[in-house]
């Protein structure tokens, strides 16, 4: 069988499969379990109006405790345990209680993961935020911003690996002697005459460097959004600031910015959640090597190549709980809409 | 708005100037890798990206004919020829040249360099060389010749042969051509249809019409001359489709109903269920690979197409479901209540009036989860590629070319970027669509 | 005698297999032209067992063995680059034991067959200690590529003692030429190359035992020996010995690496690196002629004699069953070491194969230099626990390019170590 058919075939049977669920369990409900006809037709209708929630949700429920939901506990319990072979080759788990996270804290690998975190929180959604509404601002009143808005917002639909080695091109060193191919050392070296640098392994700014990549990814994120918010913008508010004679600049910062706060913030706390998770550019760039570690790519070292479940899954919970406030935030905002 | 008097042309000059800044700051990357995959390793390691339209000068180690090639003129031996056409390149013009890894531009065109074993070589600065030598020339090759040459701009599709196999290139554009020619027809048949499907039949023929094609003449009739790909890209291509579409499609079913029941439908316990699922936005889901995986193969799913389904399902689902349903609690109340009076069920109003007013944020979910699940690497490695060999996904093959071939800026170039091709394709097509469900779901 | 003996319970092995014909995949490290020749190899035992096998390749093959071995479902047989790993892997139960009779075959007919039976033994998860990993393809490391043709350029020789390569360095760069090309880099694996060079000046400055003690951490990491040794990898990494400068050692790709050899004006005359190289010198490079390899020498004055440090790939049952141990029984044949010893790029200790097999001259006298080692180590670090030998290690060496002291990256790695007990 041609493999392009067999795909073709498990396509349609796997969302076959899925609509036909929602199908005939609804049909099951109406007409087999509390059919709407004969003497309880309104009980049942109520009957069945009580369970139809609890039809179209549990599926995604049940993906979403299974997939999310259990892993998170998992871990906690990883974390809190040492994995160990017995001699008949079953693995137990002892409880060591906070034994590897008080190992985790002596490694300096960790605190350099978690330093580097946090100038990247700092960093990375600032900059995607403040470029994305400068870009928003301008583009929005010119005849092609429209085109503009879409190279902007391109490198969204571009893959972590191919950003790093679109980005590893541009980083590039060649020996003092050869011509320069990637384009900081080029013009580096016809700036200041100095010898190219070994960008990705300068102590410091290397982290920045990796953050850049992360910002021209997320910067048409951000700018899509804001734009349509400053659209929403009444227009009144800045007829009124115009007559007062207020400059371009007031009216952009002192009545544009403050009417779409709630908007910046929503946008500023979903880079956020990317930058906590972030792990394929350091992964595919660095490795983590000269300073650059990040959380999560620690935790995928102390997994898979320490295969050290005990400290891998601490540091897993480290992200969870900086994760935390911006969940409160998130559930808040949630219930506040629910109102 | 802007036309305040005074201000206006030189504000908006100054406006145009910094995007057009902007714009070229932000595609300068990509057109640089873009433009490094046409060209040859010497190019690359030469110039960089942004001199590719100018001759470059390059030093080139070059070989005189093996001595077998010599003839007695006059009591010598003698050994004429070009030194391009020993190696098959191109004749360049010659600025220096040397004999030595010592001095590699020792010497002048037109010079006659005095070679170690006593033989003299004259080179003129198109290449043309003869070697004289009063002894009989010995050894195994010709002798090296370093020149420096001014070489024109190169461009190649070879890259793409090596890394896809022959010509595949050129087929997949004469397919994108028949596709389009497809829509362009589409849409003028279908432009009395009602706008969705107006909108969306022409691009699923076209894009139907370019997999039947690519189906029906296979992709890939071989790897490329001095190829280094085992793989089977075509094969990849294929899986990666295989993935990616119910991998698409599966999420945003389930998250439609559970986003409708979540908006419209009043039990006990919903506003804690909303919570939950934005709590779990933000878990990583390197935690959940190990513990899932163990799963899957305790339940007898294995490593397969069904498990990485459902994977990608579960971790696309929180996004899903808070898209969606922010999109649907903004819908007009009065349309659902006016259907309950009318006696619709609730599976009809979902699946006759919710779904089709929220298409929007359905697409741009759907394209949200395209993207991701095409770009994916991690799951794939995880829940699908075994050791069968049978399964494997762009994104892999990729890493594996740059894994083998870590320094070829062109074959990584090239692999990167035919990487990138089809999501970028994808994305300009449907990109009205991915901004508008973005804002439903998070501009009131 | 008994060595036909073995071969005829092969031969039937192999036979009896035809019976009943199984699936076999084989998971292993190698892609590109080595994927093409272990494909050969593996097509071969297919034909005649009749067996349906298949090979994948990964270059994250470390990472990507323990998820599927702690999620159960492993390959039937993995082929491991280090046996760190597979000892890891043995103690938690992953590992079937090879067949009975497998440890004398290789004692018999492997050169220093004793040492590739410890090199291969581990203890289970009850702690006894049983033969899990077969090693078929090795590796010689203690080698410098260099090309002839510079060398002549420039009236050099090849050098026969450490103190003559030293004299040859200082020489170079009185010359105005950079002696060395050397390249860390290897995605996530960036940093191994150096502790190649670390364990080579180990074997040169410290006799064979110390270099044993050392593995087993029996003297700690920043022991003085370890960190003479550090430092004295350290000596050659010193601006104006190596190409573009101590920064970029890091930080440029191995792959990448080589090809300054071969630039007009070449950027280096010499690279320290293992036997499979070659295959990313550039495109028609011909070894033996365009480039070639001395051994890389001892100090005369230290009288350690000829140390030889290799490396090799095991190959072990992750999931039994009955073609996996038909196929270690093939690679018991000079037949299955012969397809691949043709296709270049292939050393093996094996003292039974037809040494005109090897595709060239070059590869000959490599396998030459690994018959003749008087004290012949195995990667060290292929040895030491993966946290430490595919990870403090690695990453300290960079640390140690990048400008630390080499006894605060000892005591780092020491402290990793530590950690993992």
């Amino acid at each position: 069988m041609h493999p392009a058919l067999q795909g073709l075939l498990t396509i349609v049977i796997g969302v076959g499969a899925c609509l036909s669920y929602f199908w005939a369990s609804n049909q099951f409900l109406d007409r087999v379990l509390f059919p709407a006809k004969g003497p309880n037709a309104g009980r049942n209708i109520n009957r069945a109006n009580m369970i139809r929630p609890w039809l179209f949700l549990f599926p995604a429920l049940f993906a979403l405790s299974l997939y999310l939901a259990y892993p998170v506990f998992e871990t906690i319990r990883l974390s809190l345990t040492d994995r160990v072979t017995q001699p008949d080759g079953t693995t137990v788990y002892h409880f060591v209680g906070l034994g590897n996270y008080i190992q985790m804290s002596g490694d300096p690998k960790f605190w350099e993961a978690l330093w580097n975190n946090m100038l990247w929180l700092i960093v990375v959604p600032a900059l995607s935020t403040a470029f994305g509404l400068m870009a928003a601002q301008l583009t929005d009143r010119i005849t092609w911003g429209n085109v503009a808005k879409s190279l902007i917002f391109m490198p969204m639909a571009i893959s972590f690996v191919g950003a790093a080695v679109i980005w590893k091109l541009i980083y590039d060193a060649r020996p003092p002697d050869a011509a320069q191919i990637g384009v900081l050392n080029a013009v580096y070296v016809s700036l200041t005459g100095n010898d190219p640098q070994q960008w990705l392994t300068v102590p410091f700014w290397n982290s920045f460097l990796l953050m850049v990549v992360l910002v021209w990814i997320q910067t048409g994120f951000a700018m899509v959004i804001l734009s349509a918010a400053l659209r929403g913008i009444p227009e009144e508010t800045i007829e009124a600031a115009i007559v007062d004679g207020a400059n371009p600049f007031q009216i952009f910062f002192k009545i544009k910015v403050p009417q779409i706060m709630p908007t910046i913030m929503l946008v500023w706390t979903t880079i956020t959640l990317v930058v906590l998770k972030i792990f394929d550019i350091v992964f595919a760039m660095t490795n983590g090597q000269w300073g650059t570690q990040v959380l999560a790519n620690y935790m995928f070292n102390q997994l898979f190549v320490t295969r050290d479940w005990g400290v891998g899954s601490a540091s897993a919970m480290v992200i969870m709980l900086l994760v935390t406030p911006i969940l409160v935030w998130n559930v808040r905002q949630a219930r506040k809409e629910m109102r | 708005m802007d036309n305040i008097a005074g201000h206006k042309s030189s504000l908006t000059w100054a406006v145009h100037i910094s995007v057009v800044l902007l714009v070229a700051l932000w595609l300068f990357p990509t057109v640089g890798l873009f433009v490094s995959s046409f060209r040859t390793a010497d190019q690359i390691a030469s110039s960089g990206w942004w001199n590719a339209m100018f001759p470059t000068e390059q030093s080139l180690t070059l070989r005189t004919a093996d001595p077998d090639a010599q003839v007695q003129q006059d009591g010598v031996y003698v050994i004429e020829g070009n030194l391009f056409a020993v190696e098959g390149r191109d004749p360049a013009p010659i600025s220096t040249f040397g004999i030595s890894s010592r001095d590699v531009s020792a010497f002048q065109p037109g010079d006659t360099a005095e070679l170690r074993d006593g033989s003299a070589l004259t080179l003129q600065a198109n290449g043309d060389y003869r070697l004289v030598s009063a002894e009989e020339i010995t050894g195994t090759r010709g002798s090296r010749v370093f020149v420096s040459a001014e070489i024109p701009p190169e461009f190649t599709l070879r890259n793409y042969d090596t890394v896809l196999g022959q010509d595949v290139v050129q087929r997949l554009l004469m397919f994108v051509g028949a596709g389009l020619v497809l829509w362009g027809v589409a849409r003028f048949v279908l432009s009395s249809q009602p706008p969705v499907v107006a909108q969306a039949l022409p691009v699923v023929a076209g894009l139907a019409l370019m997999a039947a094609l690519a189906v029906g003449f296979g992709l890939s009739s071989g790897a490329a001359e001095g190829a280094q790909t085992t793989d089977d890209m075509a094969r990849a291509f294929l899986s990666t489709l295989t993935v990616t579409i119910p991998a698409t499609i599966i999420p945003i079913v389930v998250a439609a109903f559970a986003a409708y029941a979540l908006a419209w439908m009043d039990f006990p316990g919903r506003a804690l269920l909303i919570a939950f699922v934005v709590g779990l936005l933000v878990v990583p889901l390197q935690l959940a690979l190990i513990p899932l995986l163990k799963l899957h193969l305790s339940m007898g799913i294995g490593k397969g197409y069904l498990g990485v389904w459902l994977a990608h399902t579960g971790f696309g689902l929180p996004l899903a479901v808070y898209l969606l349903r922010n999109y649907m609690v903004g819908l007009p109340r009065d349309i659902i209540e006016n259907a309950r009076v009318d006696g619709a069920t609730e599976f009809q109003i979902f699946t006759k009036i919710i779904l089709p007013l929220s298409f929007p944020a359905l697409a741009s979910f759907a394209i949200f989860q395209f993207l991701w699940t095409w770009n994916d690497l991690l799951v794939a490695k995880v829940f699908l590629i075994d050791a069968s060999g049978q399964t494997t996904v762009m994104t892999n093959q990729i890493v594996e070319l740059l894994g083998t071939r870590g320094g070829n800026w062109e074959i990584l170039a090239t692999a990167a970027f035919v990487s990138i091709a089809v999501p970028l394709v994808v994305f300009f097509a449907m990109q009205r669509y991915l901004v508008r469900g973005l804002l439903a779901g998070s501009v009131k | 005698m008994k060595s036909s003996f073995y071969l005829s319970v092969a031969a039937l092995a192999l036979s009896a297999g035809i019976a009943h014909a199984e699936k076999l995949t084989v998971f292993g490290p190698w892609l590109g032209p080595d994927q093409e020749a272990v494909q050969t190899v593996l097509s071969a035992f297919a034909e005649q067992s009749g067996h349906d096998v298949s090979y994948v390749g990964s270059d994250s093959f470390e990472q990507q063995i323990v998820v599927d071995a702690e999620a159960g479902s492993a390959p039937h047989v993995a082929v491991f680059p280090q046996p760190g790993l597979a000892s890891d892997m043995a103690s938690r139960g992953f590992l079937t034991p090879l067949k009975d009779g497998t440890a004398d075959w290789i004692r018999e007919n492997y050169a220093a067959g004793d040492s590739w039976v410890s090199l291969g033994s581990y203890a289970d998860a009850g702690g006894a200690e049983k033969l899990f990993g077969f090693f078929y393809k090795v590796d010689v490391k203690s080698l410098v590529w260099y090309s002839p043709e510079n060398f002549e350029d420039f009236g050099y020789d090849v050098p026969t003692t450490m103190e003559e390569l030293k004299a040859l360095e200082a020489q170079m760069i009185e010359d105005g030429e950079t002696p060395w090309c050397i390249g860390l880099g290897s995605g996530g694996a960036t940093g191994w190359p150096a502790t190649d060079w670390v364990e080579d000046m180990m074997l040169r400055t410290q006799s064979p035992e110390v270099y044993d003690q050392w593995v087993a951490n029996e003297i700690p990491f920043d022991d003085p020996a370890v960190v003479g040794a550090i430092e004295a990898f350290g000596a050659f990494i010193e601006d104006g010995k190596v190409a573009g400068g101590r920064g970029a050692v890091a930080s440029t790709d191995f792959r990448d690496s080589p090809k300054g050899l071969f630039d007009a004006p070449p950027q280096c005359m010499m690279h320290h690196q293992a036997s499979f190289i070659p295959a990313f010198f550039p495109e028609g490079t011909e070894v033996g002629l365009d480039a070639d390899f001395f051994y890389f020498p001892a100090y005369e004055g230290k009288d350690l004699g000829q140390p030889v440090l290799g490396a090799g790939t095991l190959w072990a049952i992750t999931n039994e069953n009955q073609a996996a141990h038909d196929l270690i029984a093939f690679l018991q044949t000079s037949e299955a070491h012969e397809i691949w010893m043709e296709l270049g790029g292939f050393l093996t200790p094996l003292k039974t194969v037809d040494t005109s097999k090897f595709s060239d001259e070059p590869t000959a006298k490599m396998n030459g230099i690994l018959l003749d080692a008087t004290t012949f180590r195995f990667d060290g670090s292929d040895l030491m626990p993966g946290g430490v030998g595919a990870g403090s290690f690695w990453t300290g060496m960079v640390d140690y390019a990048g400008g630390k002291p080499a006894a605060d990256v000892a005591k780092a790695i020491q402290n990793s170590w530590d950690a993992l007990k």
